[in-house]
């Protein structure tokens, strides 16, 4: 069902209506208000046996297995997993970084396209779905919320977002750990230009606190391959400085920067059980985003 | 270097260009709004060794690849070693040439000699480099000799070899004077020689003037030494010396004394000499242990019918330089040993009487004791040797002395009782000094001369000679013998040969010469000896200015034997016997010829401190050429230049296609 009136830019009803087959679902059990179709870590009344119990006065009779009495003279009680809602927590990179863009998407366009899709995708499977702007600290947030109109609100703050000031993903990844206590799917949409180490710690709080944590990692297409003929002047878009290179001289040494953070953000996210993806802004998002929900339906069933 | 085309250099500024466009390029830089400074910063961190230095390193093989064409395009030419020397298109090219004997040399047997290998490099060298004129000079009075091209240089009679040795001064200061004559431009002077000492003379007190004089020359004057100094390896040399005729009744016979010498100690070798005299060869073994074997007073048999004057020669097989190998003399029945005595002292006129009337070999020795004021009716035409004991002559007396000694003469002077101020041949007595003990003569020349050492070797007993009183000598002098305070007691005068002063007299009174008979009787009968070369109907005579005058002074020069190539201009310049009229003059290299000296290579560079002077070294029989064009090496460089800096600028394609694939979706990592 597609509350929303307004025609969002970002929004691509086929690419929804196609990424729609694929439910999403969470790597974790979830602790939901309401039933759902993700799994939670209580027992419940679905039609999923999951074990026998010992009865102890109070429990109720009518959950008493006569065949398991009739079988061993001793009373158990029947028990069957629940089934519940998710909340999906998405964690929009806002900071000017997020505005570049070599000629194609900017990375905050693509990241409004995968959170926007990814909030409609939660929110038709009933789940509750909140948004945190972030920069230098939370710029904007929505708790999750299940009701379609909270999604407007949520693609009213997607709208809105205007990429400013520098990152620090870390200390804010830590905030939300703190304040968000039920479990969630936290959703990073960012280019994660920080310290792979700081970001190990921020992953690992966010697991502490049983979050299912996915990154998506925004990577334009220039900034990979740093293809310069001329010398340029690079204005920090973060508000640093600006440094001057002649790409003949400087070429080589940033290929190893580069592959030396990517290669220690492949380790953190590894430790960290993030379910991380690489996407450079020229790939299809529903590329993307299929990959993503496919990659979660395979792992149904963990609890 | 040297260019053909060094109007070309004035493109040399555009080496820059490669940096100028990379200034330019800097300037033109463009401003991007960029996201991963922190990829910026780290790469800006990383050590920059290795990229920096490629970096420069491109830029320095472009500008070395526009150097080199625009080098290539001004045609450069090498110099052998002194590539490097500046220098560019001479006006003039003044070509001396070293002719003697010892530039006859060959590296190898059949091979190319010093003097045609020095001519042909010099002619390909000289078309090389286009000179504007050409000239040759290779005898200091005939001057330079211009040549048509210089290809001439090697088909030039006048340059070929010759058996007098180079005079390098007298050679340099006839170029020296082309130029300052002709107002020549910018003129290179080519020296091609073996360095030896006795052709340069490094001591000859011309070397300074002329030195001073090329340097004040207004216009470019470039010196280039073409040097040869490698000695011939094995080379051995042959001479004759003291060849007489000897007559045992109706038996004839000649003998000669044979001197076998190398330039340096080797192995034991027998040399086969060989003796040709009228058409009748002999030959005879000699043993050379050490550098030098002489045969001495070897012995000839002459046919009783063969005529009492003639020729012949001394040869030994060829080896690495065949101009020393063979060797020319002369013979005749002696003319008597006349001498004249003047002598206002009886006493030592009757001790030089007796002295010079005992010849060594029985030989007629006639005396004539001319009495002051009967010089003009002495038979000035018969005599060896005048031995004069006064005053110096002056007037006619002094006319008729000069005249006996222009001829060939000899004079041994002995001090007078009371000395004049008269000089003759530029010397004069000074004061009779008498020691209180008698002296001793305190040195002595013993390797030439008169005083030289007896043929067997040992020294004149001068040292054994009282000296009771000595008179002072003054003027150009060669010492033969010093006394203790450095005073001259027997020396020759520099302007004469012929002429010799004692400063003291044969008398008893004044010295024991009387006493010790030995070392006035050599002194006296060599002297009549170097008087009586002349005075025959055979004579010997040393190739160049001294062989020269005497054909110059002969009507009828007329070649007997000898290189049959000499052009006739040359007379006395070439080794041979030769027929002056009704006498015979055998024509030989210079003794010092035989000698290996070469004068250092620094002696050289002081020669012409100073002026801009350069070596070249080459070898007998060297092909390759001293000049030439080297373009092609220059565009190889620039080939390479090239390829290096493309393979320096590969790893910027290895890094797009690095980028290229770092960009592929690497999610699956996680």
């Amino acid at each position: 069902m597609f509350t929303d009136r307004q025609p969002r830019s970002f929004l691509d009803p086929a690419v929804l209506a196609r990424l729609a087959a694929v439910p999403l679902l969470a790597r974790r059990p979830m602790v939901g208000t309401v039933s759902g179709r993700h799994a939670s870590p209580h027992r419940g009344s679905s039609v999923e046996f999951a074990e026998y119990r010992k009865y102890v006065p109070g429990d109720d009779l009518r959950r008493l297995d006569w065949r398991a009495f009739g079988r061993s003279d001793r009373h158990y009680v029947k028990e069957y997993e629940a089934d519940t809602n998710l909340r999906l927590y998405l964690v929009l990179d806002t900071s000017g970084s997020m505005e570049f863009s070599s000629g194609g998407v900017s990375k905050i366009e693509y990241a409004r396209r995968i959170s926007g899709a990814l909030g409609y995708l939660a929110s038709q499977q009933g789940d509750a779905v909140g948004i945190s702007c972030v920069a230098d600290g939370i710029v904007r947030t929505l708790p999750p919320r299940r009701s379609p109109a909270h999604l407007r609100l949520v693609f009213d703050v997607l709208e809105e977002a205007k990429p400013a000031g520098p990152t620090r993903l870390p200390e804010v990844l830590h905030e939300i750990a703190e304040t968000t206590r039920q479990r969630a799917v936290v959703a990073i949409v960012s280019d994660l230009f920080c310290e792979p180490e700081a970001l190990a710690t921020a992953f690992s709080h966010l697991r502490f606190r049983r979050h299912d944590v996915a990154a998506f990692h925004l990577l334009d297409p220039q900034e990979l391959a740093f293809q310069f003929q001329r010398p340029t002047r690079f204005l920090d878009m973060e508000g640093g400085g600006a440094i001057f290179a002649d790409p003949v001289d400087i070429t080589d040494r940033y290929h190893a920067a580069l592959e030396a953070y990517l290669d220690s953000l492949r380790r953190v996210v590894l430790e960290s059980a993030v379910d991380y993806h690489r996407v450079v802004t020229d790939q299809p998002y529903e590329q993307v985003l299929a990959r993503f929900l496919v990659g979660r339906a395979a792992g149904r069933g963990l609890r | 270097m040297t260019f053909l085309q060094p109007w070309m250099l004035v493109a040399l500024p555009l080496v820059a260009l490669p940096l100028i466009i990379h200034l330019i390029n800097q300037r033109r830089f463009q401003t991007v709004r960029w996201a991963a400074m922190q990829f910026l910063l780290a790469a800006k961190a990383l050590s920059r060794g290795y990229s920096r230095l490629r970096h420069w390193l491109i830029m320095a093989l472009r500008m070395l690849a526009v150097a080199a064409v625009i080098l290539a395009v001004g045609r450069p030419l090498s110099r052998g070693w002194l590539a490097l020397a500046g220098g560019g298109r001479p006006d003039s090219a003044i070509v001396i040439l070293d002719r003697s004997p010892s530039m006859q040399a060959v590296a190898a047997a059949g091979g190319e000699s010093k003097l045609d290998t020095g001519r042909r490099q010099l002619a390909e060298s000289l078309a090389t480099l286009r000179a504007g004129r050409v000239l040759v000079v290779s005898d200091p009075a005939k001057g330079p000799e211009e040549v048509a091209s210089p290809e001439a240089i090697v088909e030039l009679a006048t340059a070929g070899p010759v058996a007098a040795a180079a005079d390098l001064p007298a050679l340099l200061q006839s170029g020296y004077d082309f130029i300052r004559e002709n107002a020549a431009g910018t003129t290179e002077i080519w020296i091609c020689s073996d360095q030896r000492a006795n052709d340069w003379k490094p001591d000859d007190g011309a070397w300074a003037g002329i030195r001073d004089a090329l340097a004040k020359l207004p216009q470019q004057v470039r010196i280039q030494l073409l040097s040869y100094a490698a000695p011939a390896k094995g080379n051995v040399a042959i001479r004759a010396s003291n060849v007489r005729l000897e007559s045992l009744g109706r038996d004839r016979r000649l003998v000669v004394t044979v001197a076998v010498s190398r330039q340096a100690d080797g192995e034991r070798a027998t040399i086969p000499v060989k003796f040709e005299i009228g058409g009748v060869s002999t030959a005879v073994n000699v043993d050379l242990t050490g550098r030098e074997a002489v045969l001495k007073n070897h012995v000839i048999p002459l046919e009783p019918s063969a005529a009492a004057r003639g020729w012949g020669r001394v040869s030994i097989p060829a080896d690495a330089d065949t101009a020393d190998n063979e060797f020319f003399f002369a013979y005749d029945a002696p003319p008597p040993r006349r001498s004249l005595i003047v002598a206002e002292d009886p006493a030592a006129g009757r001790v030089l009487e007796l002295v010079a009337a005992i010849a060594p070999d029985k030989a007629a020795s006639p005396v004539d004791l001319v009495p002051p004021g009967g010089l003009a009716a002495a038979a000035w035409d018969q005599a060896a040797v005048l031995f004069w004991q006064g005053p110096l002559p002056e007037g006619r007396d002094a006319e008729l002395v000069q005249a006996f000694l222009d001829r060939g003469g000899q004079a041994v002077f002995f001090a007078p009782d009371r000395p004049t101020a008269t000089e003759f041949v530029g010397c004069a007595w000074g004061e009779w000094t008498a020691p209180p003990k008698p002296a001793t003569a305190e040195s002595w020349r013993t390797d030439q001369d008169l005083l030289a050492n007896t043929l067997a070797g040992s020294a004149l007993p001068l040292g054994d000679v009282e000296i009771r009183r000595s008179c002072g000598l003054s003027g150009d002098l060669v010492p033969l013998a010093s006394l203790p305070a450095g005073t001259p007691l027997v020396a020759r005068a520099s302007r004469s040969e012929g002429v010799t002063f004692v400063a003291t007299t044969p008398a008893p009174r004044d010295s024991s010469f009387a006493a010790e008979g030995v070392v006035l009787y050599a002194l006296v009968q060599r002297s009549i000896d170097r008087g009586l070369a002349v005075l025959g109907g055979a004579r010997q005579a040393d190739a160049g200015p001294a062989a020269s005058e005497i054909a110059k002074a002969c009507g009828d020069w007329t070649r007997l034997a000898g290189p049959a190539a000499a052009p006739s201009t040359e007379s006395g310049l070439h080794a041979g016997v030769f027929s002056c009229g009704d006498r015979l003059v055998a024509v030989n290299r210079p003794a010092a010829e035989d000698a290996a000296l070469a004068v250092a290579d620094d002696r050289i560079d002081g020669l012409f401190r100073g002026l801009s002077f350069q070596r070249i070294t080459g070898t007998a029989g060297d092909t390759d050429s001293l000049v030439q064009e080297i373009w092609r090496a220059f565009l190889i460089a620039m080939l390479l230049a090239l390829a290096a800096e493309g393979l320096l600028s590969l790893p910027r394609a290895a890094a797009a296609d690095r980028a290229a694939k770092t960009s592929r979706p690497l999610e699956a990592a996680a």
